[in-house]
């Protein structure tokens, strides 16, 4: 593997984790309103995948979608602002932290209704397969949606139509707070794509090139038109649920054990990256961050004059 | 400079006031960003709470037992 490339691939899951630890000292302080949803331990899904994709593809998300927003090349500076609510955000500031999105970079606002992205997805594969694009839609969801009746629906449409469509299931073994086994008699969730008649896989969710060469595959499969595939990714939430949860349902030596699987630390021990080197990078991806942090906050606010724009109902 | 932690949001339903239950550093001691701090209660759950800055902490202006809104004051932190 090209060592630029996996440099690329480390700096991306350090701008997350960098993002995502300023986001929640902005919360603890007070200037960050609303609650969040956050994906600290989760980086080398989001960056994994999206690196296997091209920027004119799709990818739909979910209310933790910060991650997948900064892997598919949107800036911490629009999505900043539109954590602070302002005009310049992503999504005007009407979206907030549980919709972020940037249409002209491939990623429609995030659908924070667990599920509800997997049946759009294969609507909008549907729509390129009809008009003859080579596009193909990258459906993030969590092990929570897989007993949903939008995913059946929605996974078998894909089935039977052949659409070019990755789900990428990021498997975190919570459901908010209830733990995958009492809500599954069969856990790998992977093996559901068979009953549809198509190929499912299980990876290391945690090792960002195995996640980027799984992609790839998908993606090849898909483009070919045959499509879809079902990517269980196993990984691990390194905060609550949400801001307000402090998770204490996960035991203490899972937590500890998921830790020394860290996506970072062990990219960074593939690249062979001393305790300098990783400091360097973290340290010029903070200074990136709090710039944009100090023009979020004086970013200008909506008005009411732009309350009925870019709205439908 | 000094900086002043407010109490966060980290209730449940809107109004509720947080009950400071312990803290975990004395006055005087050096705080790093990420460390826990206090120990809080909210309407649902018992749960630690992060320092927001590196430095030491300079005064602790709710004791344990006592409740207060998001917003409050909870401790002042003397920054490099």
């Amino acid at each position: 593997m090209d060592r630029d490339f996996m440099l690329q691939l480390y700096e991306r899951m350090v701008l997350i984790r960098e993002f995502e630890e300023t986001v929640k000292f902005l919360f603890l302080e007070g200037t960050m309103p609303g609650t969040i949803h956050q994906c600290q331990g989760q980086e080398a899904t989001a960056v994994g995948v999206c690196a296997a994709l091209r920027p004119d593809d799709w990818i739909t998300s979910t209310f933790r979608g910060h991650g997948h927003a900064l892997a598919k090349g949107l800036t911490p500076q629009e999505l900043l602002d539109e954590l602070f609510g302002a005009k310049t955000g992503c999504c005007q500031g009407k979206g907030g932290s549980m919709h972020v999105g940037n249409m002209s970079k491939g990623m429609v606002p995030g659908i924070a209704i667990v599920a509800g992205g997997i049946p759009l997805a294969a609507g909008m594969a549907l729509a390129f397969k009809l008009q003859k694009k080579s596009h193909i839609v990258t459906c993030f969801f969590g092990d929570g949606a897989v007993a949903e009746g939008a995913f059946h629906e929605g996974v078998n449409m894909a089935a039977i139509w052949n659409l070019p469509v990755i789900f990428v299931c990021e498997n975190n073994l919570y459901g908010a707070s209830t733990r995958v086994d009492l809500v599954m008699k069969n856990p790998r969730i992977s093996d559901r794509a068979a009953s549809y008649g198509f190929r499912g896989e299980t990876v290391d969710g945690n090792d960002v090139l195995a996640v980027y060469e799984a992609t790839q595959r998908a993606a090849e499969e898909c483009r070919a038109g045959k499509g879809p595939v079902l990517l269980e990714l196993l990984t691990y939430r390194r905060t609550g649920h949400s801001r307000r949860d402090p998770c204490h349902y996960q035991p203490k030596d899972e937590r500890e054990a998921w830790a020394q699987r860290d996506p970072i630390e062990r990219c960074a021990e593939q690249l062979g990256l001393d305790e300098t080197a990783r400091e360097q990078i973290q340290q010029r991806i903070q200074k990136e961050i709090e710039a944009a942090v100090a023009q979020a906050k004086v970013a200008p606010q909506p008005t009411p004059a732009d309350l009925e724009t870019d709205v439908f109902a | 400079m000094e900086i002043k932690m407010k109490m966060p949001d980290l209730a449940t339903n809107e109004g509720t006031e947080i009950a400071v239950t312990k803290w975990l550093v004395e006055i005087g001691q050096p705080v790093k960003r990420g460390q826990p701090l206090l120990e809080v209660e909210t309407d649902k759950a018992v749960q630690e709470v992060e320092c927001i800055a590196n430095g030491t902490l300079n005064a602790m202006h709710v004791e344990p037992g006592q409740s207060v809104p998001v917003g409050h004051i909870i401790a002042t932190i003397e920054v490099g």
